[in-house]
């Protein structure tokens, strides 16, 4: 098997040792409440549970009407003691339900339904009723990802277990323990796209994993009927980092770039998160909402890394020290990996639908270099896997040109990060894109909100005609 | 909450990784790449060669920190940067360069090419090349006065380079075997290992260029320097000079074409960042530098075709290399043509 692999990116520490080989372990959090953030992905949901309601393990407590939004359901059985404003990943306060577990483990599931006998439309509401969202880290709401637009024709799913970030070791582990569910819910999703390829891709360091999943894929073919139909295949990349990003993984896999702007559909292809793809199985086969997460908790700082998996909402502090004890020079809490992780302000925060990781790194294991002047170097335009212009983004940001900076590609960047990995000036070029994106999308914003202010100014000054 | 709480935990935008690498780093092996030649140039020219040098790099590192002191700036000495255009400067000049010179030609480097248009990395022209530069048109006389190798001593007798034996005088074009029988060596062959082994007059890092071939090497081998800048200028230099009836190998082997193509053209700060931006960099230096020597008023091109160059880094920025999913855009309307065509510089 030939290694396949996109042009770009670079291959940092993978320090994935310390958990590779742990199993996910189930734990709770030593506080007995979990803190359910109402809005995990997609639109804002509003809560339909007051303070003081006894709730089910599995019973939907927030949701929206909005066709882009995703249920939350309760992660533990038990009484709602609050609805209130939290510290959430982003450092920011948003409102969250508190469920004081009862201990009584009463659960409220949906009924079982076979996704190969029933309509995709119905397969589709089902997704949504069991609030599954991407659970790589972009919580974009699964079923609209299956829906593309119509006029697109997917030919290819592809399940993401490429798992470049470094520490992270989630998606490994649920692949080598629930290989079967994965290659379950690959074929449910070929099933309501069309596809007609299944791709299970990951990366080399994971070779060790292409015969279980291929025994699991064995297994499924020899069903008769249903899942048994679809034509599903390993393919291994080369060990490169952001492989893991949806267009990379595209471009890596079947050789298709996605178009600027545009949807994966857009080229024949649909990506899912394999913990995404495993959920999905457990929805149809179980009944069960997305209400429980493995995770992994790593980092210097960790006397113990270990991969867990948590109710949702389970605030990380909760897990120190009984699950997770920490040595003394935790310089930097990331939510998420080091690449494109964010940095949190304390533990205090709850593990969310999209949390595939919580790292407490020391000062020698991340970066805290000051700025220095950009030497013209060009190595962020070698290793750009976008094959955008970083440093020229950069200059025409300073320049305040955000037309060229656009021209250089600022609005196509994927923010991997990878360009600030690599500069020996240490320039927070990826920071730098952030806020020049932001920029350029309240310039926009401010340009149409005149140009309607001035279109109702002219009706209404044709109505009073 | 748990031992977190006792930690400073800072706060910052992703990646929390980097490579340990830094500028410094490339700056100091950069520095390194240029000592054998430097080294060479000693054994070659003697004592005024190492004086040249010591004096270049002490000008050009204390007038930096001077001036940053003076403008209140924090002292960047410890980047390397001034040493590396101290030291690029000396091997550029005639080892017989008065001190004072030399002094002088490193202090307008730093300080005027360098330092007024912002320091490290916002310099438009290559400051080692801006430096020769000023000293070459100010001081005409001794800036091309050239001593052999191994002659002894400051009173070094003034030799003719192999360069402007090759240029064309009245419109006659000496041979390799004509120019190696000037130069008082019996076959070509002779005479082209003597070139390449830095047997000759000429400036103190430029003529040795076994040494800096290995640089070369090492360099791209680092990933420090893109190839494509110094390949497509030599090839172009070659290409053109050779159409012209001149001898490729004393074209390549004479003068400070393969030492402005590896040093001097692939500067950071003043060349193309992006791939083709470099290659037609390397190709505009290239045919300047082959112009220069057939029709120009000095034998030597390479300083004053980099340096033209360099004015137009920013328009060889604009090439960029074709953005991941790029679509072209669709015809727009009458209205806004100039804007279209702005964003279709999107492909190269």
């Amino acid at each position: 098997m030939t290694a396949k692999t996109f042009k770009g990116g670079v291959h940092p520490p993978e320090r994935k040792d310390a958990t590779k080989d742990l199993p996910v372990v189930r734990v709770l959090p030593s506080s007995r409440t979990v803190w359910i953030p109402v809005t995990q992905g997609g639109a804002p949901n509003a809560p339909i549970v007051k303070i003081g309601d006894v709730v089910a393990r599995g019973q939907r407590i927030a949701e929206s009407d909005a066709f882009m939004s995703a249920p939350v359901h309760a992660s533990v059985s038990g009484t709602v003691k609050k609805i209130e404003t939290h510290l959430v990943t982003g450092n920011v306060d948003a409102l969250c339900v508190a469920i004081e577990d009862d201990g009584s483990g009463t659960t409220l599931f949906m009924d079982p339904l076979d996704p190969f006998t029933c309509t995709p439309e119905t397969a589709l509401e089902r997704i949504r009723s069991a609030g599954l969202v991407g659970m790589g880290g972009a919580a974009f709401p699964t079923h609209v990802k299956l829906s593309p637009p119509k006029g697109m024709k997917i030919e290819y799913l592809i399940a993401n277990g490429a798992e470049c970030e470094p520490y992270l070791t989630i998606d490994e582990r649920t692949m080598a323990e629930h290989a079967a569910k994965i290659v379950d819910g690959v074929a449910i999703c070929m099933r309501i796209t069309g596809a007609t390829e299944g791709i299970i891709a990951l990366e080399d360091n994971k070779a060790y994993l292409v015969p279980i999943l291929e025994k699991a894929i064995a297994a499924q073919r020899a069903i008769p009927v249903g899942a048994g139909a679809f034509a599903i295949s390993v393919v291994l990349c080369k060990t490169r980092y952001p492989q893991g990003g949806e267009k990379m993984l595209i471009k890596a896999v079947v050789n298709r770039e996605v178009p600027s702007g545009g949807l994966p559909a857009a080229a024949g292809c649909v990506v899912q998160n394999v913990g995404t793809l495993k959920a999905i199985s457990e929805a149809f086969r179980e009944g069960k909402p997305l209400i429980d997460r493995g995770l992994t908790l790593s980092g210097g700082a960790c006397a113990e890394p270990k991969n867990v998996e948590v109710p949702i909402g389970t605030l990380v502090g909760d897990l120190i020290p009984e699950v997770i004890s920490l040595n003394p020079g935790v310089c930097k809490i990331v939510s998420g990996g080091p690449m494109m992780g964010i940095a949190m302000k304390s533990a205090s925060f709850p593990v969310q639908k999209n949390t595939s990781g919580v790292l407490f790194l020391t000062s020698r294991e991340t970066a805290l270099v000051e700025e220095s002047p950009c030497i013209g170097c060009g190595r962020c335009i070698t290793i750009c896997s976008c094959r955008l212009a970083p440093v020229l983004i950069a200059r025409a940001i300073k320049a305040d040109d955000l037309e060229e900076a656009t021209r250089n590609g600022l609005m196509d960047c994927v923010e991997c990060g990878t360009c600030a990995y690599v500069c020996p000036a240490h320039v927070k070029l990826v920071q730098h894109f952030r806020i020049g994106k932001h920029m350029v999308r309240t310039k926009a914003a401010a340009k149409a909100a005149a140009e309607a202010k001035k279109q109702a100014a002219k009706a209404a000054s044709e109505g009073a005609r | 909450m748990g031992a977190s709480d006792k930690n400073e935990i800072y706060l910052s935008s992703s990646p929390h990784y980097a490579i340990p690498v830094s500028s410094k780093h490339i700056m100091f092996v950069v520095l390194a790449s240029l000592l054998p030649a430097a080294v060479y140039g000693v054994y070659l020219f003697g004592f005024p060669a190492l004086l040249t040098i010591l004096v270049s790099v002490a000008s050009a590192v204390g007038s930096e920190a001077l001036f940053r002191f003076i403008i209140k700036e924090d002292i960047r000495v410890g980047d390397y940067s001034a040493a590396i255009t101290g030291l690029l400067l000396a091997m550029i000049l005639p080892p017989s360069t008065p001190v004072w010179m030399t002094a002088l030609g490193a202090i307008f480097a730093v300080v005027v090419a360098k330092e007024f248009f912002g320091g490290l990395g916002s310099n438009v022209f290559n400051p080692a090349l801006s430096g020769r530069a000023f000293l070459l048109v100010s001081f005409a006389g001794p800036l091309t006065t050239w001593t052999a190798p191994f002659s002894s001593g400051v009173d070094a007798v003034s030799a003719a380079t192999p360069l402007s034996l090759l240029k064309p005088a009245e419109g006659a074009i000496l041979t390799a075997a004509e120019i190696a029988e000037k130069s008082g060596f019996a076959t070509a062959q002779e005479f082209y290992l003597n070139l390449f082994m830095g047997n000759r007059a000429g400036s103190i890092g430029e003529s040795a260029i076994f040494l800096i071939l290995l640089s070369f090497i090492f360099l791209t081998a680092t990933k420090i320097i893109d190839w494509r800048t110094p390949v497509s200028m030599i090839v172009t230099t070659l290409a053109v000079t050779t159409i012209a009836g001149m001898d490729p190998l004393v074209s390549l082997l004479s003068g400070g074409l393969v030492f402005g193509a590896v040093f001097m053209a692939t500067d950071y700060a003043t060349s193309p960042v992006t791939p083709v931006g470099r290659l037609l960099f390397g190709f505009g230096c290239g045919l300047i530098t082959a112009l220069i020597r057939i029709f120009g008023g000095y034998p030597e091109g390479v300083m004053f075709s980099i340096l033209i160059m360099n004015a137009l880094v920013p328009f060889l920025n604009r090439i960029i290399p074709r953005k991941y999913g790029w679509v072209k855009p669709a015809k727009k309307t009458a209205a806004a043509p100039a804007k279209a065509s702005a964003s279709s510089g999107g492909a190269q």
